[in-house]
């Protein structure tokens, strides 16, 4: 796993100001939140976190993109999706139902990204209900895009069972 | 409304003319684009179509199915048309050979509003086969480029391979055509986004008062592509829809493909939103 | 016969053994004579010659899912409603070739059908199936689009209209307002009394027909009865449709209503309903190729929508449901036909409710969704 490199504050502040949730926050809750905010790099190919790894960071993605496989015994690493700027990814860690990570997270083009500090940002969630609700709320909207996403996929919409013998 | 093909040759109204094959080009698995020319010069000399319209494509002995035309209308003379193998007669299509010969009638249906949409910024989303009669719309659009302001496809497909007309993505991208794809599946080698059409729209700050959507596709994709559409606030009357259903006279006579009160390949299969509205969601219409 | 002249309108008496005399006249002009008889227990239309291949003495007793005929040997020729026979098969045949494709020298070419369309004379034809005539009209003839066949049928035929005084148990034109009397579209029209027939003249060609025969004036007295038992008529329906004009409304804003589901359940989609009704219009079309294998047929045949075929969808089927495809029978019917064609698509004749074998009556469907709808506060 790569250390994330410490970054100074206004760097982190600047980046930050470039997600649209964040824009909207009040002073307070933005300042808590940049605390424990840091900027990571990925190059391509570079996993970020794999299955299994503990929940350490729940991240941002600013620039790139970032692949979610698992991987199955006999079919090998399957990609299920992809984050692409401004998406959420590993937000499981925020939520206190699951420990490890479910997926493995891969940049697939150079990537950059926010790195919030898991543990920290549920300890200030605590807290502060009211940045606690801000923050779960952006998260709810996150897992039920990504819901969507997921039974659409499921749907697959695009087979087309075709029977033998059938007119057009 | 008058197919240019039947005001001069009403004969042609139920018995097809023909048409000589002059490719089959393979696109992706399980598709093929067939290129036709009309034997008869006067009858070529009058076809016109404009993009959203398809013809009836005839195979005595098999029948005759719906087939978009995908092709350039300002080359009304060689009139392709993309297939996909679902039945007896696209399968039969597809296995066709340059020389042969194969029964048109058309064009029918309403076309995508061109006309309307100049000054405006197209926002054209296709899924599948569906973009296949959104391509007369781009050849329009690479003609016509300063008819139009910010034109972007989002365009996605079951895997790579399954993705249409890969070759020509550079040349549309070269007259300012941004290009958003995506698959549900991947393989080993894409790079691309992972997921579905309609979350392409993320990626994008459309302006409602100046944005029309073309969409074309799976009917799922279609009504969450109308959700996306209106969640950044475009209003119905700017989204357009192509459905399909089973046809098979294609001039609104037999009764198979209403959709409702419409007939699609009468009253569509191009519909603006706000008409399907009321039905779009009913279950099994 | 008389030395006046017959004018448009007019309304003349005919004894009814001369109404032989204008079958004759027709079929001397090139007309094939067709009307009522009875064949295999049920009233269909076909070939007639005289006044004596008509029903004459029957009655029928109908009800939903039931049709059974009785000879009680009154006098009246023109006494039985429709049976499951309808006038759209001469206009819309059953099955029709369209055009051939003829093998020749190595490849295929088209070649036209080679009958031409008939000339039909009509003889009997119930207001609600002149009606039925008319909504058919709009489908095949239109300015856009028009069929070739039904017109070339339609320009030449000779209607002889009947008025209905004697109305059946699953009728109800009435409430629709498409009989029990023709108001216009037949060339002559018939109203059956004791010892005459009431002749009116619908058309030109009507009148050239009719000039001839030895008709007298037809007397007030004459006038009268058929008037009293036109109006008796219309009060003695076997059903009834309240409030049609609301039914359009009704119908598309309640297309998810759970009656549809209740309708389901009974409803074998056999496709009677479709076959029976007078309006309507689906069809198919079909490839027969010979054994030789140098020719190929492209029939028109009838379709339903009852039926799962006209649905399927490439490898799906857009309404996989009995309650689905019902809906979408009773719904275009009712609603989307007045939206495609500028009317309803049902005439009343009642036939779908005789002729359905789960005894499925669309006058308590409708009447239910209509009072439902309307108790939870819709419309």
């Amino acid at each position: 796993m790569a250390s994330p490199p410490s970054a100074s504050p206004s760097a982190v502040e600047q980046a930050l100001q470039t997600i649209p949730w964040f824009q909207r926050l009040q002073p307070s809750h933005f300042a808590s939140l940049a605390q424990i905010a840091t900027l990571r790099d990925a190059q391509a190919n570079e996993v970020l976190f794999r299955e299994g790894d503990p929940e350490d960071y729940l991240y941002i993605l600013l620039t790139g993109r970032v692949a979610l496989e698992i991987n199955v015994p006999g079919r090998g690493r399957t990609r299920l999706m992809t984050a692409e700027p401004l998406d959420v990814i590993g937000w499981s860690s925020v939520t206190p139902v699951v420990r490890r990570r479910t997926a493995t997270a891969v940049a697939v083009l150079p990537s950059s990204l926010i790195a919030l500090d898991a543990p920290a940002l549920l300890q200030r969630c605590e807290e502060n209900p009211s940045l606690g609700y801000v923050v779960m709320r952006r998260l709810a909207n996150v897992v039920a895009q990504r819901l969507l996403v997921t039974r659409l996929q499921l749907l697959d919409m695009y087979a087309h069972p075709s029977k033998e013998g059938c007119d057009d | 409304m008058h197919s240019t093909l039947a005001t001069a040759h009403p004969e042609t109204l139920l018995a097809p003319l023909w048409a000589e094959v002059l490719d089959v080009q393979p696109e992706t698995p399980g598709i093929a684009t067939l290129t036709v020319r009309l034997e008869d010069a006067s009858a070529r000399a009058c076809y016109r179509f404009r993009p959203g319209q398809f013809n009836m494509l005839s195979l005595p002995g098999i029948g005759e199915a719906a087939i978009s035309v995908s092709s350039d209308p300002d080359e009304p003379e060689r009139i392709r048309h993309t297939v996909r193998a679902v039945g007896n007669v696209s399968r039969a299509l597809m296995r066709l050979q340059p020389g042969d010969r194969v029964g048109l009638r058309g064009p029918f249906g309403t076309p995508w509003p061109l006309d309307h949409c100049r000054g405006q910024d197209l926002l054209i989303v296709a899924g599948g086969i569906g973009l296949a009669p959104l391509r007369p719309v781009i050849y329009h659009v690479l003609h016509h480029r300063d008819d139009f302001g910010k034109v972007i496809v989002l365009y996605g497909a079951r895997t790579p391979k399954d993705l249409l007309y890969t070759a020509e993505y550079d040349t549309w991208r070269a007259h300012d055509i941004r290009i958003l794809l995506t698959v549900d599946r991947a393989d080993p080698d894409w790079t691309g986004t992972v997921g579905v059409v309609p979350m392409l729209f993320y990626r994008l700050r459309p302006d409602p008062k100046r944005t029309v959507v073309f969409s074309c596709g799976p009917e799922i994709m279609m009504r969450f592509v109308v959700h996306e559409s209106m969640a950044r606030r475009i209003p119905p009357e700017r989204m357009y829809l192509s459905l399909e259903r089973n046809m098979k006279c294609g001039q609104g006579l037999c009764g198979h493909c209403q959709f409702g009160p419409f007939f699609i390949c009468r009253d569509g299969p191009v519909f603006r939103f706000d008409a399907l509205a009321p039905f779009f969601n009913v279950e099994d219409l | 016969m008389t030395e006046q002249n017959l004018t448009l309108g007019a309304t003349v008496a005919l004894s009814k053994p001369h109404l032989n005399d204008l079958l004759q006249s027709l079929r001397a002009h090139g007309y094939q004579t067709h009307g009522p008889q009875v064949r295999d227990g049920a009233l269909i239309y076909g070939p007639i010659t005289t006044l004596d291949d008509l029903p004459q003495g029957y009655i029928s007793h109908q009800d939903a899912g039931r049709y059974r005929l009785e000879h009680t040997g009154h006098p009246y020729y023109f006494a039985l409603t429709p049976g499951p026979d309808t006038w759209k098969r001469y206009l819309f045949p059953r099955r029709r070739a369209l055009f051939h494709f003829q093998h020749h020298q190595g490849t295929w070419e088209t070649a036209p059908p080679h009958d031409p369309p008939p000339r039909y004379a009509l003889l009997g034809v119930r207001p609600c199936e002149l009606a039925a005539i008319q909504i058919q009209d709009q489908v095949f003839l239109r300015a856009d689009f028009t069929d070739p066949y039904y017109r070339g049928v339609r320009e030449n035929l000779f209607i002889i209209a009947v008025n209905c005084l004697r109305p059946g148990d699953t009728c109800f034109c009435a409430s629709l307002e498409t009989g029990p009397e023709a108001r216009e579209g037949y060339d002559l029209l018939l109203t059956e009394l004791d010892d005459v027939f009431l002749v009116s003249v619908g058309s030109e060609i009507g009148r050239q027909h009719l000039q001839p025969l030895p008709w007298e004036p037809a007397s007030a007295f004459h006038l009268n009865q058929a008037r009293r038992q036109l109006d008796a008529a219309r009060q003695r329906m076997g059903r009834t449709l309240p409030d049609p004009q609301h039914l359009p409304e009704t119908l598309l804003a309640n297309l998810e209503h759970p009656h549809w589901d209740d309708i389901a359940q009974r409803c074998l989609s056999c496709g009677n309903c479709t076959q029976v009704c007078p309006t309507c219009f689906c069809w198919d079309v079909q490839d027969e190729i010979t054994l030789a294998g140098d020719r190929v047929t492209r029939f028109r045949v009838w379709d339903s929508c009852l039926s799962p075929q006209l649905s399927y969808l490439a490898g799906g089927n857009a309404r996989p449901s009995i309650r689905a495809r019902y809906r979408q029978w009773l719904t275009h019917k009712f609603a989307s036909w007045e939206r495609q064609f500028g009317t309803l698509g049902c005439v009343g004749c009642g036939r779908c409710i005789t002729w359905c074998p789960a005894g499925i009556d669309i006058t308590v469907e409708l009447a239910t969704l209509r009072t439902q709808a309307l108790h939870a506060g819709g419309v």
